[in-house]
């Protein structure tokens, strides 16, 4: 019988039940909307800044990260490509040796990384034969050809075929020197990659350096790039104690964290603009029950106790949220559905995504249902919640105020 | 020790409109009716007969005093305790009818039945009986406001009877219904009175209405100036 007389109310008082209908679906779509985009962008930068070079999976000595020093090489690339031949979840498996350099072309020097790669294997694991701007992308054979990030080819003035020399350390310590020409030059819009790296085939670096078999670290594709961090553990746990492996998640912690922090920014600015919502659902009930007084004050004066009424006002207001919740999340989640599958363009903004290390402007929201469902049972609860205290106040009034009360 | 049905003992009731402003409605008010009586309280505007009714009927608390309906105080009583006094054992028909507006007037008369929990073919049957006797059984699936004023003020009373209460209190009933209207009503009224041995009070200040009643209480700025018996 309460449950008849919400439901009539409901539609006796359209206007209000419309506005509120409104307000609080558009509210909930937004929540839905935004943590979609929040969720998907951070997702979508952290994969390209990973994808473009530093890969999901690292391998290096134990003590690599924490001291990069020749001492702390990998020493037998061999054993490690052997020992995780039949490891399942490894999509691709490929070493790397980096090395600190000085590039030097006509009277201009640069400081760079020039490092050696399996080019086949490189091209599956990052974004560097796709970012190929001008020129060949390396091969196997290549013996002295470098393929070099634009804004270092710039700085050092040189083009496609133009000669560079470089010199560096060995991994004995020992001078080494040589001069190499441009084979291709690559652009892939993280500024300081491109203003700083050069590649070689691995084969040819090992020789001038003298490190033949050595790594500084191996990157791993794995076939499930979302469970990196269990493939890390596994290939660790492959390797002993000589090794570490870590996922994107430790060695690019910095971005995780950014981005930790950027959505915690978000979920500030969300909270705020549900406390807002918050009050003009509660000052908007106010005045909606207000304006009922004299009609509670008759439920009242014919014996409904207030517990009853209150029973019935927040019946009321459940099934509004119910309904506001359950529109929302549809609208929300349709457009985080669609903007998953066509990503929303940030065309004119290259520049400023690219301050912070961004090489992309595309950005797939991301779709989780048990998000949605844990964001519109969020909204429920605070409209629900913001119904409370005019329903208490308006309860408060005795039956003979209620009815005087227009 | 007086026994009656109702009783009403040194009754005041102050009200404070303002910081300073102090308005005595009624002063040291006492009454004693009998069960199954047809009273009118009469009086000029501003004498004191809505507050007094509603103080009879738990609407409103005194000031000072008591009242007593058969033997159960509904004076200074928790409110939730008052809500059920007043929906198993009173019944009220206001001046300005104070139907549920988005109820038919059939859901309006039983919704006190359902409030006592009564079954549904109890309700259904109690309301079709009630509603023959008010001459409102054709309106039955209308909402308020698409009645009469008449029509609905019977609706009203046949809410207030429906429920089986012991005391009917009816504030002005006919103030806002023309005279045939009116006479239609009281003689309605009546006759539940004497079916259903409903103690029923009234107020009124129609010379009309007031002369259907027993017994006769007359007001003068809150105070009792005669309390007669007819009849
Ligand atoms: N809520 C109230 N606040 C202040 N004064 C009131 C209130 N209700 C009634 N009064 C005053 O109490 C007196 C009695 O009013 P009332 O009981 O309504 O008389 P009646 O019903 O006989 O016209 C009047 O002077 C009226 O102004
Ligand atoms: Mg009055």
């Amino acid at each position: 019988m309460f449950f008849k007389i919400a439901v009539r109310n409901i539609r006796a008082y359209k206007k209000r039940s419309i506005i509120t209908v409104i307000l609080l679906a558009c509210t909930t779509a937004l929540l839905v909307f935004a943590t979609a985009y929040m969720d998907g962008s951070h997702e979508r930068m952290i994969r390209s800044s990973v994808e473009i070079y530093p890969g999901y999976v690292q391998i290096t000595h134990r003590d690599f990260r924490d001291s990069p020093s020749l001492e702390n090489l990998i020493f037998d690339a061999g054993q490690v490509t052997a020992a995780l031949a039949d490891l399942p979840g490894i999509a691709v498996l490929t070493p790397r040796y980096e090395s600190f350099v000085l590039f030097a072309a006509g009277n201009k020097a640069v400081g760079g990384m020039l490092t050696g790669i399996d080019p086949a294997k490189e091209g599956r694991v990052s974004r560097l034969w796709e970012s190929r701007k001008q020129g060949e992308y390396l091969e196997e054979t290549d013996s002295a050809l470098v393929y070099m990030g634009s804004e270092l080819a710039r700085r050092l003035k040189v083009g496609v075929n133009d000669e560079v020399a470089f010199v560096g350390t060995g991994a004995d310590y020992s001078f080494s020197a040589d001069t190499l020409r441009v084979k291709g030059i690559f652009r892939t819009g993280l500024f300081d990659f491109d203003n700083r790296a050069a590649f070689v085939a691995k084969s040819y670096l090992d020789r001038v350096m003298g490190a033949e078999n050595y790594a500084t670290h191996f990157i791993v594709l794995p076939a499930r790039p979302e469970e990196a961090a269990e493939l890390a553990a596994a290939i660790g746990e492959r390797l002993g104690p000589e090794y570490e492996a870590a996922s994107w998640r430790q060695t690019m912690a910095g971005l995780v964290q950014a981005m930790r922090v950027d959505t915690i920014f978000g979920y500030i600015t969300l909270g705020i603009i549900f406390i807002v919502i918050f009050f003009v659902v509660m000052i908007y009930t106010m005045l909606a029950v207000s304006a009922r007084l004299r009609e509670i004050g008759i439920l009242r004066a014919v014996g409904t106790e207030p517990g009853q009424v209150w029973r019935m006002l927040v019946m009321e207001s459940v099934l509004l949220a119910l309904v506001s919740v359950v529109a929302g999340g549809l609208i929300g989640g349709s457009l985080a559905y669609y903007f998953k599958l066509h990503p929303i363009v940030f065309s004119g903004f290259e520049e400023q995504f690219k301050q912070y290390g961004l090489a992309m402007t595309d950005m797939p929201t991301a779709f989780a249902p048990l998000v949605i469902v844990r964001d519109m049972a969020l909204m429920f609860v605070l409209s629900v919640a913001a119904t409370l205290y005019p329903i208490h106040k308006v309860n408060g009034y005795r039956p003979i105020e209620a009815m005087h009360h227009v | 020790m007086n026994s009656s049905f109702l009783e009403v003992k040194n009754i005041s009731k102050t009200f404070q409109p303002g910081r300073d402003v102090q308005v005595a409605a009624l002063a040291d008010i006492t009454l004693s009716f009998n069960r199954g009586e047809f009273v009118v309280i009469h009086g000029p505007s501003g004498s004191g007969k809505t507050t007094l009714l509603n103080i009879m009927g738990g609407l409103d608390s005194p000031t000072s005093g008591d009242v007593i309906l058969d033997g159960e105080k509904v004076t200074g009583v928790p409110e939730k305790q008052l809500s059920r006094l007043r929906r198993d054992h009173i019944g009220f028909v206001f001046q300005a009818y104070n139907l549920i507006p988005v109820l038919t007037a059939r859901e309006n008369i039983e919704y006190v039945m359902q409030l006592q929990g009564r079954g549904r073919l109890e309700c259904t049957n109690r309301t079709q009986q009630v509603a023959e006797k008010l001459a409102i059984d054709k309106l039955l699936d209308k909402l308020p406001n698409q009645l009469s004023g008449g029509q609905q003020q019977r609706v009203a009373v046949a809410r207030a009877v429906a429920s089986s209460p012991k005391l009917i209190l009816a504030d002005e009933p006919t103030a806002n219904l023309d005279s045939k209207s009116a006479a239609g009503l009281m003689d309605m009224m009546q006759a539940l009175n004497e079916d259903e041995g409903i103690t029923i009070i009234f107020s009124s200040h129609d010379p009309l209405v007031i002369g259907k009643a027993k017994h006769s209480v007359l007001l003068r700025d809150g105070m009792v100036a005669s309390d007669e018996f007819f009849g």
